[in-house]
């Protein structure tokens, strides 16, 4: 199976591996097999290279149906897949994007868990430290949010 | 930080959702406005054991409408006074069980009310969850109520 990436950067792969993403394994079976290079405008070169690593080492996973995994705590997270998740935030946030629009649920499951590991044990202003982000609230509004769900720190 | 759609965020926040603890979520709620309104339905979906907190039943008697108030006026139950809640937080509960009656029982210790007032307190309560729980799935108080 031939992929495209945004910048035009041609990607071959075992159909087998393009199957982990659902949206491809859709196409596929619409379109069946054929040369045309599937364009995929949404994914850059070095995500889409990541993508395919984690395709390929996972080619073999049984599929996982979305009601099973709903039970999965975030620390069970394989040295292979710990070891891919280290990588920049910018990185990271482009591979849940990819992962979602790709469709590919342990990919996203992976990426998300990541994510929320980082925000683990953290104050409000350490998790916007870490990502960068601005506090828009009004200072009424965070005192509203903050008095009215203070039940959330019991125990 | 590139924005996620909300999807993207619901399955991260999720992840942060494990048994009781909200703590966590709580202080994603506190980052900013998008991650709060993303957070404060997860929060009050389920606040299960949450519900013997009493400034949780606290948010709640705020949430009371008129005449939901009036039911509490003979029994001189001062409620408490503060501005309308940011969000109509009861509308995302999806269960409501007996852990309520034992936040009430707590609330009117608390405000050192007698336990006899237990009945107005939860027949003004429950009026309000059924009119406001456009999301309840699960509703079981085995118990019946006899208000005068």
């Amino acid at each position: 199976v031939k992929l495209t990436s945004s910048e035009g950067t041609e990607f071959i792969i075992d159909r087998k591996v393009a199957e982990k993403s659902v949206l491809l394994k859709n196409m596929l079976e619409d379109v069946g097999e054929s040369d045309m290079a599937i364009p995929l405008p949404n994914v850059t070169g070095p995500i889409l290279n990541k993508v395919i690593d984690y395709c390929t080492h996972h080619r073999d996973d049984p599929f996982v149906s979305q009601e099973d995994d709903s039970k999965k705590v975030s620390d069970d997270i394989d040295d292979w897949d710990a070891e891919f998740c280290k990588v920049d935030q910018g990185t990271l946030f482009e591979l849940i994007l990819s992962a979602n629009y790709l469709d590919i649920k342990p990919l996203l499951d992976l990426t998300c868990k990541t994510v929320a590991n980082m925000i683990k044990g953290k104050t409000p202003d350490e998790i916007r430290k870490t990502f960068n982000i601005t506090n828009d609230f009004t200072p009424e509004e965070e005192e509203h949010v903050r008095k009215e769900n203070e039940w959330c720190e019991e125990r | 930080m590139i924005t996620l759609p909300n999807e993207c965020y619901y399955e991260i926040f999720n992840n942060l959702r494990h048994n009781d603890n909200y703590k966590d979520l709580y202080s994603c709620a506190l980052v900013n406005r998008q991650w709060c309104r993303i957070i404060i339905p997860i929060l009050w979906s389920e606040p299960s054991s949450h519900f013997r907190d009493t400034s949780l039943i606290r948010i709640c008697l705020l949430t009371l409408n008129v005449e939901e108030q009036s039911f509490l006026i003979p029994f001189n139950i001062s409620l408490p006074s503060h501005s309308e809640p940011l969000f109509e937080y009861t509308s995302y509960i999806t269960s409501v069980n007996e852990l309520l009656f034992d936040g009430i029982k707590n609330w009117l210790h608390y405000n050192i009310y007698s336990r006899e007032l237990e009945n107005p307190v939860k027949h003004a309560l429950i009026t309000m969850l059924l009119r406001t729980g456009k999301n309840l799935k699960y509703f079981h108080l085995d118990e019946i109520i006899l208000v005068q």
